[in-house]
């Protein structure tokens, strides 16, 4: 909307991009502020949020103690994708999941229009104004497992492959908060789109485990249309060198590339649904 | 007792209402039994072994597949999600006006949302699964009837939890963390996953008297026909025993509740 304004003049849209600037950190901060309001509600919902993955992290432990391996992936390389898996989702979803999954709402009762009408692109105002934090939890576990799980593998770390692997963390990021935008966009088509991510979540939980123990029908699913794993066991695969089914060696490119290609895609459909939006609201 | 009937009707016909839903639901059902079942071909494919702990493989893709499927029907969070909502806006003290129950009310409802999710399904994914993988038959006609026992005090066991944790949010204030808490103990000890035969000792001899062992590892355990048949009489006595404990938990727990109500709600 704001970028319409001035849609012929470079300096009026450095103006525009400018504002955009200053604004984002005030948003986040007021909505930061409010969700910290009650401070011990929210450590405790953390906590509850650990024990819950570390629970999920406990149960493929014990299967991996009586079993040894799974799809040639021994314990310490599992506890790394598990790791990648959650702190690539967590960062994503805080840019887009509670946000995106409240636009449903927002169009139903109409409340959409109003940010249509503000002097500020409604995808960012829906994000920063929304930005959670409540995925402390998440990074807490996911940074302390990864620094188990990166001492523990048997793996020669060097520069390249540190590089690599906050290199495809970032691409995992940007691809998780494309696909959530994506879902969250279609409402504004549809109307109701919160079912698409029932789907999202049940392909969601198979990316903590390597990607060549699932049929075919799921291996390709999950690098096309909803291209979770290279949210996690392409681009883990590709540091560890193991064997990535369909992709083969290029596992690395497309793990890298993955998330600002989506990213282009996610614009372009957000732009399209807006273009669409009809408004459902009285 | 109509009243509550109704209740279940209502709810059930509620969640028929969004087809897409159904669909959205059943494929992503589907879609996590398949994995289950992927996860223990891969396990099983690693150790080269075709039964571990006494437990072959398509005994295993068994148990995943009613774990998945069968126990997969009740939804704490939708419970514990529905006291803590009541809680927010105030509906609660409604409830004290009314000549219901407000812990019957609530089963009720979780039976309706059960029967959609039986008929939406469970009863699809078991179908389609069982034709594709070849699921095991009960391992005799008692353990069948017995499993359907299990089945039942799994489906009531499951709500009491739920209730009783959301119940909780009372004092707290919260419902969230609640939930999330009660997800936790029922992936790590309800046997969802990997059964205790799998787990280390000590750890599997806790869990199996855990009272979440009863949601999952126990019904399973008797439609394999893993325990005798008077474990099997054991087992579901001291299964009751814990739904007893619980539902005492619940209406004290819903007693002191309703005397501290403070409506925040408009």
């Amino acid at each position: 909307m704001a970028l319409s304004l001035h849609p012929y003049h470079r300096a009026g849209r450095l103006i525009v991009l400018l504002h955009h600037l200053r604004v984002i950190p005030l948003l986040v901060r007021m909505y930061v502020r409010s969700q910290m309001e009650y401070r011990g509600a929210f450590w405790l919902d953390r906590l509850a949020q650990i024990l819950s993955y570390g629970s999920v992290f406990a149960t493929i432990g014990i299967l991996l103690a009586r079993f040894d391996t799974l799809g040639g992936w021994t314990w310490p390389e599992l506890a790394l994708l598990f790791s990648f898996q959650l702190l690539a989702y967590s960062l994503g979803a805080a840019m887009s999941f509670v946000q995106l999954r409240d636009l449903e709402e927002l169009v139903r009762l109409g409340t959409f229009d109003t940010l249509l009408v503000k002097p500020f692109s409604p995808w960012a105002y829906l994000i920063f104004s929304g930005l959670n934090i409540s995925y402390t939890g998440h990074v807490i576990l996911a940074v302390a497992l990864m620094g188990w799980a990166v001492i523990s593998v048997d793996f020669g770390w060097s520069v390249w492959s540190v590089s690599f692997l906050i290199a495809t963390l970032i691409s995992a990021a940007l691809l998780t908060a494309s696909l959530i935008t994506m879902i969250g966009a279609t409402a504004l088509i549809w109307v109701r789109s919160n079912h698409l991510f029932s789907i999202f979540f049940g392909f969601w939980e198979l990316t903590r485990y390597p990607l060549n123990i699932f049929p075919g029908s799921i291996q390709i699913t999950l690098l096309t249309a909803v291209p979770l794993a290279l949210t996690s066991s392409v681009p883990v695969a590709a540091l560890l060198g193991k064997p990535v089914p369909i992709l083969g060696d290029w596992a690395a490119p497309a793990a890298l590339a993955a998330g600002p290609v989506w990213v282009l895609i996610a614009i372009a459909y957000w732009r399209y649904a807006t273009g669409k939006y009809q408004g459902a609201g009285g | 007792m109509s009243a509550y009937l109704a209740f279940t009707r209502s709810s059930f016909h509620s969640q028929l209402a969004y087809r897409n839903e159904v669909w959205a639901n059943i494929f992503g059902k589907l879609v996590q039994v398949v994995a289950r079942v992927a996860i223990w071909q891969a396990a099983y494919a690693g150790v080269g072994a075709i039964a571990v702990e006494g437990v072959s493989l398509q005994q295993m893709v068994t148990y995943a597949l009613l774990g998945g499927a069968v126990m997969g029907a009740t939804r704490p969070e939708r419970i514990i999600g529905e006291i803590g909502r009541s809680l927010k806006t105030g509906d609660i003290a409604v409830w004290l006006l009314k000549p219901l129950s407000y812990p019957l009310y609530l089963f009720a409802n979780e039976c309706g949302s059960f029967f959609y999710r039986l008929m939406t399904q469970v009863i699809p994914t078991i179908t389609f699964t069982a034709l594709f993988y070849g699921m095991l038959p009960p391992a005799s006609l008692f353990h069948a009837l017995m499993f359907i026992a299990f089945w039942a005090l799994s489906f009531t066991l499951l709500f009491l939890m739920s209730a009783l944790f959301g119940l909780i949010a009372f004092w707290l204030m919260t419902s969230f963390s609640l939930d999330w808490i009660l997800g936790a103990l029922l992936q790590l000890f309800s046997g969802l996953l990997v059964p205790f035969w799998f787990f280390p000792e000590p750890l599997a001899t806790i869990a199996r008297h855990l009272p979440f062992a009863w949601v999952v590892y126990y019904p399973n355990a008797v439609y394999l026909g893993r325990l005798s048949a008077a474990d099997i009489w054991f087992h579901l006595g001291l299964g009751l025993a814990w739904a007893g404990l619980f539902l005492f938990g619940v209406l004290w727990l819903w007693r002191s509740a309703s005397t501290r109500i403070t409506v925040q709600g408009g």
